[in-house]
């Protein structure tokens, strides 16, 4: 490959190492069966999946759809700030979007709380059986990446930003994006989906 | 350094995949899964009409269980030329493997002692064989584990030659995400969560074997470069 030169244009930058998509990719495999699953016994029974889907706090599922794609935004920006040096600026970002995972899971665990206050388990229904497996791998998924800004936070603060730790760091800004956008899905299949 | 003995360990993964795959599907019949929904008569049925292929299929998976031992010792000491002395995750990967290769024996002897007596009490045959499949497939956090250390340590290597390929890494790490969904088995009788099913059962199963087999060839490619060094003692 190197011994072929392509014109800048025709160059395609692949964020992050390549080695992180073979997780991402077979991740978002995983969420992909998943979702498969959900939509066909969804379709199986279409009037508990839709009556149940009624008594999820929307506000909660919306609120958080906020969150995260403020967080993406912010991992964003501060990869932009690593590529033009800013180290400090950069680590701010990865900090606040941090707090956005953070205010993520307290968000889930407010809504599991008023769940189980109102009696509803993994074993009530299948809607709810579906709703806290996806929505609880998911959340072992922000868990993981809130190690993963730590990481990121901590290697724009105190490295040297060059291109490899760019590269780096967009690794890790890619697994949030995943995060960011299976989430995505989720809110759509289970809040809004009619 | 001990080409010979590495490379003999490492094919140990070949004979543990082709034979306890034997043992658990055509032989023992147990692919799909006997259902958790079944009833304590249909399963003490199923072990009476098929007390020998049973009996046989779990010899032959415990027969092969003790290969897994051998490939952990040669993941372990190609993790150690990464990690140097203080090789933290390589003591990680050998302990929470080593409680894997329990999981599989215990599974393997409760599916034993459900085919040993098949007239005893349908409930008791049921019970035996509730506690084989939950063995066999609720103990992931150990897998976890090891998919994970060893992730890390392949992430971490500092080496010039580094001793895997980083994206080895990322696939052991995928892996270990892919068996979370199996502790959840304890709340299911039918479904994609239950033993028998998608998450619990198929993904985890293609996943753990294809390992075996990813996981293999890598250590192979590893030991021979290893030994192509001038200076490894």
């Amino acid at each position: 490959m190197s011994s072929v030169e392509l014109p800048q244009a025709a160059r395609i930058h692949l964020p992050g190492e390549t080695g992180v998509w073979v997780f991402i990719l077979g991740d978002m495999l995983m969420f992909a069966l998943l979702f498969a699953v959900f939509i066909y016994y969804r379709s199986q029974d279409v009037g508990l999946f839709a009556g149940s889907q009624l008594t999820l706090n929307q506000t909660f599922g919306a609120f958080n759809t906020l969150l995260l794609l403020s967080s993406s935004w912010f991992v964003a920006l501060g990869i932009n700030a690593a590529r033009k040096s800013l180290g400090k600026i950069s680590a701010r970002y990865f900090a606040a979007t941090f707090c956005c995972a953070l205010a993520f899971v307290v968000v889930k665990v407010f809504e599991y709380g008023e769940k189980f206050n109102a009696g509803i388990a993994i074993t009530t229904n299948d809607f709810y059986m579906y709703y806290f497996m996806l929505t609880g791998i998911h959340l072992i998924h922000v868990v993981i990446g809130m190690g993963v800004l730590t990481f990121l936070w901590h290697t724009a603060r105190s490295a040297e930003l060059n291109e490899k730790n760019i590269n780096v760091l967009e690794s890790g800004a890619s697994f949030w994006h995943m995060v960011d956008i299976l989430w995505i899905v989720l809110f759509a299949l289970f809040y809004l989906l009619r | 350094m001990n080409k010979t003995s590495q490379l003999i360990c490492a094919w140990c993964a070949i004979p543990f995949a082709i034979f306890f795959t034997i043992g658990i599907w055509p032989l023992a019949g147990f692919m799909p899964p006997l259902s958790p929904d079944l009833s304590a008569l249909e399963i003490a049925t199923i072990y009476r009409e098929n007390t020998l292929p049973i009996r046989t299929g779990a010899l032959i998976m415990m027969s092969t269980s003790g290969f897994m031992c051998a490939f952990l010792a040669v993941i372990a000491v190609q993790m150690r030329r990464i990690e140097g002395r203080f090789d933290v995750l390589t003591i990680a990967q050998i302990s929470s493997g080593t409680v894997g290769v329990v999981a599989f024996i215990v599974a393997t002897v409760a599916w034993t002692a459900a085919a040993f007596r098949p007239e005893r009490s349908p409930e008791l045959i049921q019970l035996l064989n509730d506690i084989g499949w939950i063995y066999f497939l609720m103990t992931f956090s150990t897998f976890v584990v090891q998919d994970f250390v060893v992730g890390f340590a392949i992430l971490g290597d500092k080496n010039a030659e580094p001793i895997f390929p980083r994206w080895l890494g990322y696939y052991n790490l995928w892996v270990g995400v892919t068996f979370i969904p199996g502790g959840l088995l304890t709340f299911f009788k039918t479904g994609p969560f239950a033993w028998d099913g998608l998450f619990v059962w198929w993904v985890p199963f293609i996943v753990f074997f294809s390992w075996y087999v990813v996981m293999f060839v890598m250590l192979r490619r590893a030991i021979i470069a290893q030994s192509e060094q001038p200076l490894t003692s």
